[in-house]
């Protein structure tokens, strides 16, 4: 095998044992890998009965083919299973450090089953596998953690942590590594958590990469990183990072502003913009393994009520989520504020959005200071955000602390009282900081119809509706009108096959703007050995969406489900989008006819997964 | 050319737009933000077809051609598409994606005057009256 080397480690944590077990080549053709694959191994070996945070779930982090290649944006892994915020199929996506690692050790991935008897952690030596008991580092916070482990197993080795919210299942609990890069959303830490699992580490003694054609791939591989480098979008991202254009998408009406209220807020749109961040804290720009745009910051805050030392900064999501969310424009409490999220280990978009909705419930008085144990929570209120909030939530300490950590969709049904009108999320999972109704209108056909929930890393709809992609061999050349639903179910159709194809291969979505399709396709041929031409592509990625649909439906999920909060539909009444309407039934019943999906229950026909060589599948969900 | 009948027209009227655009405090102000020497070469449709604006130490600063020092941005688009990019007629990501506009050096500046590109729209519709060029007038 290419690029892969086709085995990963089976951890049966109840046993204490870890083995290495090979997966058949064809399943890496067929679903290429990252979150195809993931969705893959669940199907065949997953328990749909089992409850997310249950010793028999299964939780599987897969790398892509191309980790360990030494280029731009693809250091990245998946991890995947059942949501314990959703309760469905999801996955989440990391850069950082840890697949480069794996990928040396020897291995494509990690199957987590069972529960240790006592916290530990999994040490990956090259091939040997260790599980080891840490009853003390329990109760640590990322950073801690994360020192400790550098500390006693060096510089080199690579960690995935949890800290305390992971630790107390809190449902959007996220795993960090190196405590700068998260697999943040759907709740994954909270998994970990429930296996008695702070830590996998993994360190490898060699930089083993075996491609298909070595100098092909070299050469090929060269040509893309110096496209990705000085592309604009690079330039900026790393000159300002991710939040570089927050003033331009605040214009828009891309930005959401306390809960989705509000769509423009100019006096807030320079204070937290990342050319602000980048004069006012930044200290260093720092990389993924292998990546030379470099878009993450790493910043210090001197002095003041929000003051922090030296260390990772807030992206984009974050800065909004604590911030214009919040009815917030200081940016050093979203520095604050994001680190506190980074060191209890808790996705920053989860956790602002759902404080969000509990300000807009306080607010209108459907959360009162009975259910909040005498916490007033008042927009822009950033002191007790993260002096108060956001503990209580991690360690499940207070009534508040309980409710706000179940997400604000559970929370909305625990306390009712037309709280649910309040809510910003798609199937469970609240709606990352772009807003569709001026961001695109064609987010929400995909926040919709994305199988973990709201999600603008899913596929590029949001880059496709801003003018940043164009596909020409694949049919993707229209100018879409982000306010407008033209061609939105045509574009999702192709959206969703090359979101596959990205979260599947694991590559940054930032870095392959710049990979045009057939350079996509000598990617995928060099390093792995696929022999595919771009319909094999494609349709692989299709496959891949199909199969995650097909897990959904055995979760419960139906085509009533793709769907998103009120609130994120209903006409703004301010900004760029003020009174424009989204057409969503018509981009939804479009893009079912277009993806072939049955109306009721929202998969496609026999035939339509058995063209596509998803035959055993259908034979399970069509009996 | 779609919209101009020589080189030296689109020039005169872009001219006239920072002209105008300087005497407005906002844009002026953003401008100043922008902090860059930018070449807008459009020489694909004639050699003298080109003009630069210096935003730097808090002066705004146009003129014909290429400038004598190294840009820090130049932005590469033929005069038609700079007509409908200052025209709001052409989205600039989709154009850059497109390799419409090539761009070289930092775009970081001009990020900042994205959200200004409807106010500039409209001061370019009253240069382009001045000029007696309504008749160029994108609707």
């Amino acid at each position: 095998m290419f690029g892969n080397t086709g085995k990963i480690i089976w951890a049966d944590l109840s046993a204490g044992t870890a083995e290495h077990r090979t997966l058949p080549e064809q399943y890496y053709r067929n679903f290429i890998g990252g979150a195809g694959l993931a969705a893959k191994i669940f199907w065949e070996y997953g328990s749909f009965e089992a409850q997310p945070l249950a010793p028999e779930s299964l939780l599987i982090l897969m790398n892509g083919p191309f980790a360990g290649l030494k280029l731009s944006g693809c250091s990245r892994s998946a991890i995947a299973g059942r949501s314990p915020l959703t309760g469905h199929w999801g996955d989440s996506s990391c850069g950082g450090h840890f697949a480069p690692e794996l990928r040396y050790s020897g291995f494509d991935g990690i199957v987590l089953q069972g529960k240790l008897e006592e916290p530990g952690i999994i040490l990956i030596e090259d091939d040997e596998i260790s599980v080891l008991p840490v009853r003390e580092w329990w109760g640590m916070g990322v950073i801690e953690t994360t020192a400790l482990i550098g500390k006693k197993y060096g510089k080199k080795a690579r960690s995935l942590v949890i800290g305390q919210a992971g630790e107390n299942l809190v449902n959007y609990a996220c795993i960090m590594n190196e405590c700068h890069h998260a697999f943040g959303r759907a709740g994954y830490g909270a998994v970990m958590g429930s296996k008695n699992l702070k830590a996998i580490i993994v360190k490898s003694s060699a930089q083993r990469y075996f491609p298909a054609d070595s100098d092909s791939l070299d050469s090929l591989r060269r040509e893309l990183d110096a496209k990705i480098t000085e592309s604009v979008t690079s330039q900026v991202l790393h000159e300002n990072g991710t939040a570089a254009n927050l003033e331009g998408g605040v214009h828009i009406g891309d930005v959401p502003i306390k809960n989705f209220t509000s769509s423009f807020w100019e006096e807030m749109a320079e204070e937290l913009t990342g050319s602000t961040l980048t004069e006012k804290y930044l200290t260093n720009k720092a990389a993924c393994s292998f990546c030379k745009i470099a878009c993450k910051r790493v910043v210090e805050i001197p002095e003041g009520p929000f003051s922090i030392p030296k260390g990772p900064g807030p992206e984009y999501e974050t800065i909004a989520a604590f911030g214009s969310m919040l009815g917030s424009k200081d940016l050093a409490a979203t520095c604050k504020a994001g680190r506190l999220c980074n060191d209890l280990g808790l996705d920053t978009i989860t956790a602002g959005s759902t404080i969000a909705w509990a300000m807009e419930a306080f607010e209108k008085s459907a959360l009162t200071v009975l259910e909040t144990d005498g916490v007033e929570l008042n927009w822009a209120d950033m002191d007790t955000v993260i002096d108060v909030v956001l503990p209580q939530i991690a360690f499940r300490s207070s009534k508040l602390g309980e409710l706000l950590s179940q997400g604000s969709l559970r929370a909305a049904d625990m306390i009712g009282r037309g709280s649910s009108e309040w809510l910003t999320t798609a199937k469970g999972l609240e709606a990352p900081m772009h807003d569709p109704r001026g961001g695109g209108h064609g987010l929400a056909l995909t926040y919709s119809i994305s199988h973990r929930g709201a999600c603008h890393t899913a596929n590029p709809m949001l880059f496709m509706e801003m003018g940043a992609c164009y596909y020409p061999e694949i049919g993707f050349e229209y100018e879409l009108n982000p306010m407008s639903s033209e061609y939105k179910a045509e574009s999702a159709l192709l959206a969703v096959q090359i979101g596959a194809i990205e979260n599947s291969s694991c590559f940054c979505q930032f870095a392959d703007r710049e990979i045009a399709i057939p350079e996509w396709v000598r990617l995928f041929n060099f390093a792995a050995g696929y022999d595919w031409t771009v319909e094999d592509m494609m349709s692989a990625g299709l496959r891949v969406f199909y199969l995650q649909r097909l897990l959904n439906y055995r979760f419960g999920i139906r085509a009533s489900d793709d769907l998103v909060s009120k609130r994120l539909l209903d006409p703004s009444t301010d900004g760029a989008p003020e009174g424009v309407e989204i057409d969503f039934d018509c981009m939804k019943k479009r893009f079912y006819q277009l993806a072939k999906l049955d109306g009721t229950l929202g998969i496609p026909d026999r035939r339509t997964l058995e063209n596509i060589n998803l035959s055993s599948e259908a034979n399970v969900v069509w009996q | 050319m779609e919209y101009w009948k020589d080189q030296h027209e689109p020039i005169t009227a872009f001219l006239k737009l920072f002209e105008k655009a300087k005497q407005d405090p906002e844009l002026s102000e953003g401008l100043k933000k922008v902090n860059q020497l930018i070449w807008f070469d459009y020489t694909e449709d004639g050699p003298d077809c080109s003009f630069h604006v210096d935003c730097r130490n808090g002066n705004v600063l146009s003129s014909q051609g290429k400038p004598s020092e190294e840009p820090d941005l130049t932005m590469s688009l033929s005069a038609d598409d700079a007509h409908r990019s200052w025209s709001n007629k052409l989205n600039p990501v989709m154009a850059i994606t497109r390799r419409k506009i090539r761009v070289k050096g930092s775009a970081t500046g001009l990020l900042k005057l994205a959200p200004k590109l409807k106010k500039v729209a409209i001061i370019y519709e009253q240069a382009l009256n001045d000029l007696n060029f309504s008749d160029k007038i994108l609707k």
